[in-house]
């Protein structure tokens, strides 16, 4: 049997009936479809239960000289001894806790690199260090858990990566473009900020602008007159180290237009907007004093991560996020695993990166091969933008890590103590039995006292 | 003017024999008029004495009960409680309480299977309000065995509504449990004194350990024996048996020492004692004087004074046995430097009886008993009865009137310690358990409210006015040596601001602002109680505030 109706007037009529059933509805529930009215156009909904992603990026470490002695994972091999000299086995360094050893800051260029890597042999790591005129034993002293306790307790209960690798085998400014916009910025041989800034180059908070997704960049002692524009060589170990660390800093467009450049706030700004819920979807988070770096404190750097983990946890958007932070180049320190050469500027060393989420699988270890690009990959993924570039492209993610199956685990605040005191319970044993015979003699006595009469003369 | 015998007289006691010679309370009684009633009254007392005794235990388990929790532990019931949870392995507790403090574990032990699992505060109350009854019957007991059942019932009746023991009873505090098993000493001595057995002399020692290990502070009345002792030699009492009933008293307490070195402790309670001994006063010399006599009742006092004077005739052993046991306790503690609400609620019990005593046998004025006598029966006691009666009632309503009012406070915004729970701090706790990250740590001003974040908050939690010298504070707590630094190391996450801590000291409710306020300190909670304004206006008042701290 056929249809006899024509294709057009059938879907008048669905089309009508659909308009019935919606004015019912708002007849029955007015109050509803005034919420359902459109306040403001929203971002693209997340492909995953992670509405905050958050992303520190501390300075100068690698995975070895931070996680290298600690059991599980791809630490510093048995029996390791660093050559004084490339090609020559003896003298050699072997891997030293630095413990109280002030540290120096380590010479991280890419002729380092070049030293230290030395064609996937990776046996100039003292050398490297020496040539620039430092004491290269340094570069193979470790810290371990008595120096970064809380790091540890972190990678206990949440997830470690063990194959995460700087992007670039140079130092900061490729790396830090490499983190917003999956490309070296500073493509020719000198690794620097182009006087003009870094001109057109795609960064990912363009993606989320025109996504409609909302972001920041928090900025730990923020100083909103230093700029491309203002800074000078001289800063770059000091303040001027702002620009590079925020490479949106040296971007006319981000500089110039107030409605972006409002974006860049100090860190302060993240501690009201994650205590009143109001995190963006995105934020970027670049260190001051607290950063790490070499020759700095690494138990300061521990507090400032303890305190942005602090108040995420007791955030209102801690069940849908996710904290990402990672180290932006290896700072001269041994690593023992050959970073696979993917393009001519990277990777370099291994570093660091941890991840907290009440949905990060605990005390998981992550080896997939990853980058700073992968973070931006993982940005791209959750909320479904293009990629900015090959690598980013190209990158891993880390949803690995994540158990998207379970749900959101309450925070929990992680402390200082690599062994917290136990708590011994004492035998109860004893106490019960002592009192409950005592007792008993006691109410025993009592009651053939009451039955006696005789009296004692 | 004449007077109406009371049943005290008719206890023969003939102060110039060598010892003491009596007849048995039950014979004593058999001798009274009411022997003569018919056996239809007498049927009928034998029933009225139980029921009247079930009728004030009823009284006294309501006044104990009733609202019993609408307030929250404080600080000494959530230690009390802690330790009891911790010693039954309740995984809440144990990292937050040690099971041995300061004072010996018979009372916690016994309220230890209560605290199992789960956060348990009525049941710990409830236990002691038990304790409070068995009390008030205890007092019957002696209150009978010293002058007879009407004295006894009726001690037993100011017991049950005196606002000092409900108050006390209502809490879980040692000093509940204490005061029953000293009533129990107190009761050993009189059969002791009365029936000369050396099995109740060896008693009296035992209850009085027992006393002990409930609060070790109670060997206070071991003086009030000595006393007493020293004080009537017509009481026998070699050596050899004073040696065995002392021996008795040490081998009973011995257990608080011998469990705690099995179960794997022995430094706790010496550090505790040392700390006592050296630490500073903690009220005026007048504070007793202050809150202990309207606890117990302005007028049971009087009544107890008044009752010496008017029946001074009439006085024996009982009465020096009694007042030996108010005064061993009341000059101690008034001697110590430590002073504390409850510590003499040991006196209750025998001022109750005193108070019982001289109301059951206060003389009666002729021109009242005169007004009230019928005129057809003109020698009828019944009229000097219904005026003791009266004069009972009125002293018990007395009594019952601030209980009432006591139990019925539930927004009580005064602070003194053992006098009640801490309006605001268990919900406060509860806060802080439902809303803060597992791990967080808490700086509260004193060392009273981190007890009870600990409690009900099970966050760990630090006094800020506890002293880093360990002379000058309590070896159960421990001290925060540079708070500044914790919070800069954001080892600290929140800060609690309580308003009976910050009466107490100003110093460091002023120090722990200026800590907030560095470390940005955001408000997250506040706890109100009902209050008034200059008006009169009932305003919510802020008793507790919980800050959110970062460095």
């Amino acid at each position: 049997m056929t249809d006899p109706t024509p294709p057009r007037r059938r879907a008048g009529r669905l089309v009508a009936r659909a308009l019935l059933i919606a004015g019912l509805l708002a007849l029955a529930d007015p109050a509803a479809v005034a919420h359902a009215a459109p306040r403001a156009v929203p971002g693209p909904s997340p492909t995953t239960p992670i509405d905050h992603f958050v992303f520190l990026m501390q300075e100068n470490h690698t995975f070895d000289n931070y996680f290298g002695t600690r059991p599980g994972v791809d630490g510093i091999p048995a029996g390791t001894c660093m050559p004084v000299r490339r090609g020559q086995a003896e003298p050699c360094v072997r891997p030293f806790h630095l413990g109280e050893l002030g540290s120096l800051d380590l010479d991280h260029s890419a002729e380092a690199f070049r030293v230290q890597y030395h064609d996937g042999r990776m046996d100039g790591f003292v050398e490297g260090v020496s040539t620039q005129g430092k004491n290269g034993k340094l570069a193979m002293a470790y810290y371990d858990d008595r120096d970064l306790p809380y790091y540890w307790n972190i990678a206990d209960e949440y997830v470690l990566f063990d194959r995460f690798f700087s992007s670039a085998n140079s130092g900061s400014i490729r790396n830090h473009m490499y983190r917003v916009t999956g490309s070296p910025g500073a493509t020719g041989p000198a690794e620097s900020i182009p006087p003009g800034g870094w001109g057109d180059i795609p960064t990912i908070f363009d993606r989320l602008e025109a996504a409609g997704i909302s972001w920041k960049f928090y900025v730990e002692n923020y100083d909103p007159t230093i700029t491309y524009r203002s800074r000078t060589s001289e800063e770059d170990v000091d303040r001027g180290a702002q620009v590079i660390w925020v490479p949106l800093l040296a971007y006319a467009r981000y500089v110039d237009d107030p409605r972006l450049f409002g974006k860049i706030v100090d860190l302060d700004q993240y501690y009201e907007d994650a205590a009143k819920g109001q995190l963006p979807a995105v934020s970027f988070i670049a260190p001051a004093g607290d950063s790490e770096h070499p020759p700095g404190s690494v138990r300061a750097g521990q507090t400032l991560v303890r305190t942005l983990l602090t108040q995420l946890m007791r955030s209102p958007n801690w069940n849908s996020s996710a904290f990402l932070w990672s180290y932006d180049d290896w700072g001269g320190w041994y690593d023992h695993v050959p970073p696979p050469q993917v393009d001519r500027y990277g990777y370099g060393f291994r570093v660091p990166a941890l991840l907290v989420s009440p949905y990060a699988r605990r005390g998981y270890v992550d080896s997939t091969t990853l980058d700073f690009t992968s973070a931006l990959k993982f940005i791209e993924v959750n909320w479904r933008l293009k990629p900015l570039a090959e690598r980013d492209g190209k990158a891993s993610t880390f949803l690995d890590a994540f158990d998207f199956d379970r749900p959101p685990r309450p925070a929990v605040f992680l402390g200082t103590e690599r062994k917290p005191a136990v708590v011994t319970r004492p035998d109860p044993v004893p106490v019960y039995a002592s009192y409950a015979i005592t007792g008993s003699l006691v109410v025993a006595l009592v009651g053939v006292a009451a039955r006696r009469r005789r009296q004692w003369t | 003017m004449s007077v109406t015998r009371s049943p005290v007289e008719e206890v023969e006691h003939d102060r110039r024999v060598a010892t003491v010679v009596l007849h048995a309370v039950g014979s004593s009684s058999e001798a009274t008029p009411d022997s003569r009633n018919t056996g239809r009254e007498r049927g009928w007392r034998r029933w009225a004495v139980p029921a009247a005794l079930v009728g004030i235990a009823a009284l006294a388990l309501f006044l104990r009960v009733w609202q019993l929790d609408a307030l929250g532990f404080n600080s000494d019931e959530a230690v009390y409680a802690g330790q009891a949870a911790s010693l039954a392995g309740n995984p809440n507790y144990t990292p937050f309480f040690p099971v041995f403090r300061a004072h010996p574990m018979l009372f916690q032990t016994l309220l230890s299977p209560f605290f199992r699992t789960g956060e348990v505060d009525v049941a710990g109350r409830v236990v002691v309000a038990t304790l409070g009854v068995a009390t008030v019957l205890a007092v019957h007991l002696l209150g009978a065995r010293l002058y007879g059942r009407r004295v006894g019932l009726v001690a037993a009746l100011f017991v049950a509504v005196m606002p000092y023991h409900v108050i006390v009873t209502r809490q879980v505090l040692l000093d509940g449990p204490m005061v029953l098993f000293a009533t129990l000493t107190l009761y050993c001595l009189v059969r002791f004194v009365q029936g000369q057995q050396v099995l109740w002399y060896v008693a009296t020692g035992a209850m009085l350990g027992v006393t002990m290990l409930t609060k070790e502070t109670s060997v206070v009345m071991a003086g009030g024996v000595y006393a007493f002792l020293a004080l009537t030699p017509m009481v026998r009492r070699p050596v050899r048996l004073s040696v065995l009933a002392v021996a008795a008293m040490l081998a009973v307490f011995l257990t608080h020492p011998v469990s705690q070195a099995l179960a794997g402790r022995s430094q706790t309670g010496k550090s505790y004692l040392v700390w006592q001994l050296f630490r500073r006063p903690n009220h005026s010399m007048g504070f007793y004087a202050e809150t202990v006599p309207a606890a117990m009742g302005l007028l049971v006092v009087a009544a107890a004074v008044g009752g010496l004077w008017w029946l001074r005739r009439h006085r024996s052993w009982r009465e020096t046995l009694l007042l030996s046991w108010i005064a061993a306790p009341v000059v101690f503690f008034q001697l110590w430097p430590v002073k504390g609400f409850q510590y003499l609620l040991p006196a209750a019990a025998p001022v109750a009886v005193l108070a019982a005593r001289a109301l059951t046998g206060m003389p009666v004025p002729e021109r009242i008993r005169r007004l009230l006598r019928r005129a057809d029966r003109p020698r009828d006691a019944g009229a000097t009865r219904a005026v003791r009666a009266a004069l009972v009632a009125v002293v018990a309503l007395s009594l019952l009137v601030p209980s009432w009012n006591a139990v019925n406070r539930a927004d009580n915004a005064t602070f003194l310690a053992g006098s009640g729970g801490v309006p605001g701090g268990r919900e406060a706790g509860r806060w802080l358990a439902a809303n803060t990250p597992k791990g967080s740590v808490v700086l509260t001003l004193g060392p009273s409210m981190a007890n009870i974040i600990q409690y009900y908050g099970h966050r760990r939690s630090y006094g800020l006015s506890v002293s880093p010298n360990p002379l000058r504070r309590n070896p159960a707590y421990e001290p925060l040596p540079n708070p500044d630094r914790w919070l800069r190391n954001n080892e600290l996450q929140y800060v609690v601001w309580d308003s009976f801590s910050a009466g107490r000291s100003a110093f460091f409710a002023e120090r722990l602002m200026v800590l907030t306020r560095r470390y940005h300190g955001r408000v997250v909670h506040t706890e109100y109680v009902d209050g008034t304004d200059r008006t009169g206006a009932r305003v919510p008042v802020p008793v507790i505030i919980i800050y959110e701290v970062r460095p």
